[in-house]
């Protein structure tokens, strides 16, 4: 590889900003009918997106690869100084071309870099210990890594800061199709997950990133992931989760935190966050849920975890969660509830419970608690302070909007709902009982709701099933691409 | 490879006696382990039993039948006989195709003597407590340990060997009552600290010690700390015992036939750089 011998600073590369990437050091402009590689060299403040071949004005240079040719760096025409001389891209790293293997291109590949993939099916698991870099597909339905149900993970980033993986699609691994672990600043844009054995796309422990215009179906977890985070400063975006044990799923995460724009289909629920003390990080807490689509998850053939059976023909449930936002939405068509504020019981927890106080500690500090001497036999985690407004739900077969409680009065959670379009509720006149702007009134005792009648009817649920055992469509065919993915700028 | 062929001059030789594991006291993991997950580096393999079979490759190599009863998880061509060069390689009940290592620990018998059959182990890989993520190497090809005291009269510490109801952080010395839809648990946590020389050993003459925050001398190589659990059926605690004697006599072993590339490659990855590489619920 030829190498810039300077690079902008890194660390810029997660814009929570923007719906697509802006970064200086890595910037797709697309160009009908070419690749073009835009090089270092620049005076670090051009053009960045660019959608010409000829360069910006500055002393950045161009080159172009046919790209109805393999885009490796044959075809290129080595024109200026961006090149090596021996046909190589400064920044760039192809697979195959420098590299057999997606693996052996990210090894390659230094801070700053993008490893670009042509289309091809990749059986491989590939492991991500560089900071900053962008793994990108040239074709999202095209590039495929495919686990064949025997490799763990697709993509794992483990501990590094600002990686992007981009435009590719990751199948049948046994345990999660894109995973960043440890991570400080990620994204994952124009993603495929289909039948990953756990979790489609998966941010754990991780903060200050994003997954946007992405689709996950087929894992018995969740399709989308984003949990053990406060404050997490994630947002999920214009996204697609179908035919999962859990559309999305938040456990343990929030603090600047967002699932907007997104679609949750025929999962056996749609929105999951929850709290319990088996990961860390406890209690879920403070993130918004806003104008997503939510309808149909009822679906008990799709793969799921026993954990997640049990909770399936729910829209938005909250199970333990405290301090959402829940705005906006359209749900409908749920078996039973649209919007669900109830507790969760963890039997055998690892911990107590955390005061309220607790509830403003961030994760390392968490990390640090030593446990009690006395660990109780049960938790009962309630949904408290949850804002649930302006959201338009129907046809739910036990109740639009519903809260319940165990340990406490439900009137005492500080929950409210206020400008909702919705016909049933539980308790009845949910909207007077707890209006977000003013004194509430009335009886919560009307149509009160019982979650124990949800375990007493947990036996006659569907039982949880398998990725591999699934039967369930492939991915729409008309995902779209990223934008100007075959376009990089590596100033 | 040479360290394997090591290990076959060791399995040949009697080692049928003396044959408890790591249990002093003073030498316990740190019970922190415990808790929720997501506190510490760890990877994690979950595996289905494989088979069960009167047979110890540890304790008694080469003599079919001569052991009490066992259940195996992972690798499934492990038996009296094996061998390493046999097993590496074989297929795996693990959720994980690259882990061939094996696992096995006595069975569990109702009262009537009958076999409780278990739902399956959880393999927890981590680093041990105070111990430097960035030291520890994975295990040498071929390694066996023993945790645990198969002949222990007394309770054990409950860092070494526990029970619990489901995987909550309570750990009794003998089976809690549960309720009575709820699983009930084994955990059996291994040494972490290695001589760095032999590839098996037992009792005070072992080749694997738990660290204190650091390894102690003679044993200067850290390992992962390997904890497993195995999860029974809900089961009534009145009368039930262990192949190996009384439910005090709780005990695990394990052998490294994983794919030494994928096992260096967890180590490296995960508990090298310090980051939670997956979770069990």
């Amino acid at each position: 590889m030829f190498r810039c011998d300077q690079r902008p600073a890194s660390g810029a590369l997660i814009d929570q900003t923007d719906s697509v990437r802006t970064t200086r050091t890595l910037v797709p402009a697309l160009l009908a009918g070419g690749l073009v590689v835009a090089a270092c060299g620049g005076d670090g403040d051009g053009d960045t997106t660019s959608n010409s071949t000829t360069s910006t004005g500055t002393a950045e240079a161009t080159a172009t690869v046919d790209a109805s040719s393999s885009p490796t760096t044959d075809g290129l025409t080595p024109s200026s100084s961006n090149s090596g001389g021996d046909g190589t891209i400064d920044g760039v790293v192809f697979v195959p071309g420098d590299a057999d293997t997606i693996q052996a291109g990210v090894d390659m590949a230094a801070p700053g870099e993008i490893v670009l993939i042509s289309p091809g099916t990749y059986e491989e698991s590939v492991d991500v210990t560089t900071d900053d870099i962008t793994i990108r597909g040239l074709d999202r339905a095209g590039v495929i890594l495919d686990g064949d149900f025997a490799l763990d993970n697709g993509i794992r980033a483990l501990g590094v800061s600002n990686v992007a993986i981009e435009n590719l699609t990751v199948q049948r691994f046994v345990n999660n199709g894109v995973f960043w672990t440890g991570v400080d600043g990620y994204r994952g844009s124009y993603l495929t997950s289909y039948l990953n054995g756990e979790y489609g796309i998966y941010a754990f422990d991780s903060v200050n990133g994003r997954i946007d215009n992405s689709y996950a179906s087929g894992s018995a977890g969740a399709g989308l992931y984003v949990g053990q985070c406060y404050p997490c400063n994630g947002l999920v975006d214009s996204s697609h989760a179908e035919y999962n044990g859990l559309g999305y799923q938040g456990t343990n995460s929030g603090g600047d935190m967002t699932v907007s724009n997104s679609r949750f289909n025929n999962n056996r629920v749609g929105i999951f966050p929850n709290s319990g003390s088996y990961e860390l990080c406890y209690p879920q807490r403070e993130t918004v849920f806003s104008d997503n689509t939510i309808d149909n998850n009822n679906e008990g053939s799709a793969p799921s975890i026993s954990f997640s059976a049990e909770w399936i023909g729910n829209g938005i449930i909250t199970p333990g969660g405290i301090g959402n936002v829940i705005e906006n939405n359209a749900v409908s068509d749920h078996d039973r509830v649209g919007i669900a504020l109830v507790p969760f019981v963890e039997r055998f927890p690892n911990d107590d419970l955390p005061t309220e106080s607790d509830w403003l500690s961030n994760c390392t500090d968490a990390r640090e608690e030593p446990l009690p001497e006395i660990i109780p036999d049960e938790l009962v985690w309630e949904s408290f302070d949850t804002v649930v407004t302006g959201n338009r739900v129907s046809d739910s077969g036990q109740a639009d909007l519903m809260v319940t409680s165990i340990d406490m009065p439900t009137e005492d959670l500080r929950n409210c709902w206020s400008d909702n379009v919705f016909t049933t509720s539980q308790p009845a006149q949910i909207e007077q009982l707890a209006p977000c702007d003013g004194e509430g009134s009335g009886d919560w005792s009307i149509d009160a709701f019982d979650i124990a009648e949800w375990q007493a009817e947990r036996i006659d649920l569907p039982p949880a099933l398998s990725s591999m055992d699934a039967d369930i469509p492939p991915p729409p065919a008309d995902l779209p691409n990223m934008p100007d993915a075959q376009v990089v700028d590596t100033d | 490879m040479k360290r394997a062929g090591r290990w076959l001059v060791l399995a040949l030789a009697p080692l049928a006696t003396a044959c408890a594991g790591v249990a002093e006291a003073d030498l316990a993991p740190d019970p922190q382990r415990r808790g929720p997950q997501g506190r510490t580096a760890q990877f994690v393999v979950e595996c289905g039993r494989s088979h069960y079979a009167f047979d110890d490759p540890i304790v008694a190599p080469g003599l079919p039948g001569a052991s009490h009863q066992h259940q195996f998880f992972g690798n499934t061509q492990v038996d009296a006989d094996a061998d390493y060069e046999d097993v590496t390689g074989a297929v795996t009940t693990c959720d994980q195709p690259l882990d061939t290592a094996s696992y096995w620990t006595p069975t569990l018998l109702d009262p009537t003597g009958k076999l409780v059959e278990p739902h399956g182990l959880t393999a927890y890989y981590r680093v041990g407590s105070g111990i430097d993520p960035a030291e520890v190497e994975p295990y040498p090809a071929g390694l066996m340990m023993v945790a645990g005291d198969p002949g222990a009269d007394a309770a054990q510490p409950v860092e070494i060997v526990a029970w619990s109801c489901g995987s909550g952080a309570v750990r009794e010395s003998v089976p809690p009552e549960c309720p009575s839809d709820s699983t009930l648990r084994m955990v059996v946590t291994f040494p972490d600290c290695w001589d760095g020389q032999r590839l098996n050993g037992f009792g005070s003459g072992a080749h694997v010690r738990y660290s204190d925050n650091a390894c102690p001398e003679g044993f200067p190589v850290a390992v992962p700390q390997l904890t497993v659990a195995v999860d029974f059926p809900p089961v009534d605690p009145d009368g039930l015992s262990l192949s190996s004697g009384s439910m005090l006599t709780g005990h695990a072993d394990f052998w490294n036939v994983w794919d030494q590339d994928k096992l260096e490659r967890e180590v490296t990855a995960c508990l090298n750089r310090d980051v939670v590489c997956g979770v069990s619920l």
